[in-house]
């Protein structure tokens, strides 16, 4: 794939949500935008929300891919999904899923929204959970972030900032500067994460040929969050873009 | 044409036109013509107004199309609504207008007429400096605004967007040494922006060293392709004015919810190698160093040698250098063996830092620093040494030429080891009056050497910690 085809299908991506009238893509649109600029994300299916038996469509998702899976609801207006029982993790047969579904559907929280469907995945391997980011300043155009994710992202603010795009030194740089940069080593028997396969996503969404440079138009703000580290993988769990 | 072409007639203007200048010879406008004259301007200066035929003594015009010469350089200190008329009739005979009044985009009212002003510059065809600023000082061209500026041309350029500010790393930097390339003061920056001088400071040979006091961030992504073009190749020195970190409240992201402006000036000096300074203090300070020293990428500094009297003080500044990452390490066992060979009086601690009561710095007048600080450079290889007297200490009690003695000895040391050690001189003092004139020949006379001298420790230090992050910065990129 040459550069060009990767810019474009990014962008045939992002004209497809438009033309939907959305300004955010939904999750299975995010992940395949990063999928284009070759960040890892997990083996997803969707399943429509509009049939009344998905129990088939669900067994033919289940069957594509390697279980536990995780399901997740789809909707525009679900700002975060396990707030309001959205996600459920390690579900290990068809007819869990589908269950799950059911009961999805049924939620007074999920039920006041507008469901668009269900995305299915492969569990990803357990890591330690980073953050990944864009933003775009009105006067200095896309920046990227990086910082350990989960509640730690919010309460210590442990983040390294820079403009797009960004050199091999510069994702160094952004990981060496954070407190949390030792973890990726292994602290204290916790397993290590590979710093390696982070600063490889920090290029593919921040570099020079990178996804916010390449879509610097439409991407007004990104977040992969959890960017699940392990010791030799790096992978999106979850993607929002806001488009703008 | 090249940026410096487009900008030298800033820089050096062969003629000045100035409106506002009134025949009663004591409006601002005035008082500029005055300025330049002592400052020595020596092209032609053509006072504009409508009915007066002389101003300042000079022969007045009553409009720019009347002038003998077309002008280079406008100082405009007319009231604000009256000047895009002006401008908009220039039909390409003014290079640049400086626009001191205010009353444009800085009021809430004022973004019309500002809008106004740019678009009758465009018309005009000339650049404008402004509006809300308060000038130009080019010691090359003989062109100043302020009272008391320095003609030495120096290597230092400025770029200010506040003109008070300007005034004051005029002031100060004179006061500590810093000699100027340049000093534009931008105001607003309705057209010339903060980046436009950034570009031409990069090119000009004349400059080595550029400081910006930015507080907007207009034309951010050019400043930072400059600089990230540029390499550091030019020290940078960023004083950011408004770096608040108001969190974008309407973000959706946690990204965008983080990202305020302090981390885009954060981002943006980290990965460009700029340095971003905290204070008008600091700007001055790093501005100095980086006017007297040359970089030294092959070794950045870290290792700093503490030579002076005052045990406390040593001991103080080894802390806070610590707190900048530097390291003030205590010397191999075979360097602090041959220093103890000096037999140097007791209570003279020889092991970094080098403690010397006044006591032992009077040996042989104060040459006794030669003979410490050659076993220092030979064995010890430091990368920079801080030499620091309290001056209190040596007051009344010791011959005049000590302190001179001092100094001569280090700087014969540091001569005979070229490039081995960044030198940088601290002159501590209490405020009492005789020892601050004292304090301040000594200071010009170390200045007139090149040397860097600081009031105290710690912004030393700062000064010393911005010169090892360009150096460190440097060795990464371009040293591989």
């Amino acid at each position: 794939m040459t550069m060009l085809d990767v810019q474009s299908r990014g962008q045939a991506l992002i004209r497809a949500a438009r033309a939907q009238q959305r300004t955010a893509l939904d999750e299975a649109a995010g992940k395949s935008l990063l999928a284009i600029y070759g960040v890892r994300v997990p083996q997803t299916r969707v399943v429509s929300a509009q049939s009344s038996d998905f129990s088939e469509a669900v067994a033919t998702a289940c069957a594509s891919m390697q279980g536990p899976w995780v399901l997740k609801v789809m909707s525009a207006t679900i700002l975060h999904k396990s707030d309001v029982g959205g996600v459920r993790l390690g579900l290990c047969s068809v007819a869990e899923v589908s269950a799950a579904i059911s009961t999805m559907l049924q939620s007074p929280e999920i039920k006041a929204h507008v469901i668009d469907g269900f995305l299915i995945e492969e569990m990803a391997p357990a890591g330690q959970e980073w953050v990944v980011g864009g933003w775009r300043d009105p006067q200095f155009g896309p920046l990227v972030m990086v910082g350990l994710g989960g509640i730690f992202i919010e309460v210590l603010k442990d983040v390294a900032f820079r403009l797009c795009p960004i050199s091999q030194l510069d994702a160094e740089d952004m990981i060496s500067e954070l407190k949390a940069a030792a973890l990726l080593t292994g602290v204290r028997g916790q397993p290590p994460a590979s710093a390696q396969a982070l600063i490889a996503v920090l290029l593919q969404v921040g570099g020079e040929q990178g996804l916010l440079m390449q879509q610097a138009d439409a991407v007004m703000e990104m977040d992969i969050n959890p960017l699940m580290v392990t010791a030799d993988a790096a992978v999106a769990v979850d993607a929002r873009f806001i488009l703008g | 044409m090249t940026i410096i072409d487009e900008f030298m007639p800033l820089f050096a203007p062969r003629t000045i036109a100035v409106y506002g200048a009134s025949a009663k010879n004591h409006a601002l406008p005035n008082v500029f013509i005055r300025r330049i004259q002592e400052f020595g301007y020596r092209g032609a200066i053509y006072p504009i107004h409508p009915t007066a035929s002389e101003i300042n003594g000079l022969p007045a015009y009553p409009s720019l199309a009347d002038t003998p010469q077309p002008v280079d350089y406008a100082y405009i200190g007319i009231s604000a609504p009256l000047i895009p008329p002006i401008l908009a009739a220039a039909q390409g005979r003014l290079r640049f207008a400086q626009v001191v009044a205010s009353g444009f985009a800085e009021i809430e009212s004022g973004e019309g007429l500002q809008a106004q002003l740019a678009q009758a510059a465009r018309a005009g065809g000339m650049r404008l400096l402004g509006p809300n600023c308060l000038g130009t000082y080019s010691p090359r061209g003989q062109l100043t605004f302020t009272e008391i500026s320095p003609r030495d041309v120096g290597t230092v350029g400025i770029v200010s967007q506040s003109g008070g500010i300007g005034t004051d790393v005029i002031r100060r930097g004179m006061a500590r040494g810093v000699k100027f390339s340049g000093l534009v003061t931008l105001g607003n920056s309705a057209d010339v922006t903060p980046a436009d001088l950034l570009e031409f400071y990069l090119a000009d040979p004349q400059t080595r060293v550029i400081g910006l006091y930015i507080e907007s961030g207009q034309q951010g992504r050019r400043l930072f392709e400059l600089l990230r073009q540029a390499k550091a190749t030019k020290p940078v020195v960023i004083l950011k004015g408004g770096r608040t970190q108001q969190g974008l409240i309407a973000a959706a992201s946690h990204t965008g919810s983080l990202a305020g402006d302090d981390r885009v000036w954060v981002a943006l000096a980290r990965q460009t190698g700029s340095i971003l300074v905290e204070s008008l203090d600091q700007f001055v300070d790093t501005l100095l160093l980086f006017q007297a020293v040359e970089p030294r990428p092959e070794r950045p500094t870290r290792e700093v040698v503490l030579f002076g009297n005052g045990g406390g003080t040593s001991v103080l500044a080894t802390d806070a250098y610590a707190r900048l990452g530097l390291a003030v390490t205590r010397f191999a066992p075979p360097l602090i063996a041959a220093l103890n060979d000096l037999h140097l009086p007791p209570g003279t601690s020889l092991t970094n830092p080098i403690d010397c009561p006044v006591g032992t710095f009077q040996q042989d007048d104060g040459r006794v620093a030669e003979k410490i600080l050659e076993l220092i450079y030979d064995q010890g290889q430091p990368e920079a040494v801080v030499m620091h007297l309290n001056m209190s200490a040596f007051g009344g009690r010791s011959k005049p030429e000590v302190l001179d003695n001092l100094v001569d000895a280090a700087l014969r040391v540091q001569q005979r080891y070229p490039g081995q050690a960044h030198f940088i001189l601290v002159l501590r003092a209490d405020g009492e009056p005789s020892l601050e004139a004292r304090k301040r020949a000594f200071r010009e006379r170390a200045l007139a050497l090149g040397l860097p001298v600081y009031d105290e420790m710690t912004p030393a230090g700062g000064a010393l910690a911005a010169l090892s992050a360009l150096e460190l910065f440097r060795n990464r990129r371009l040293c591989q």
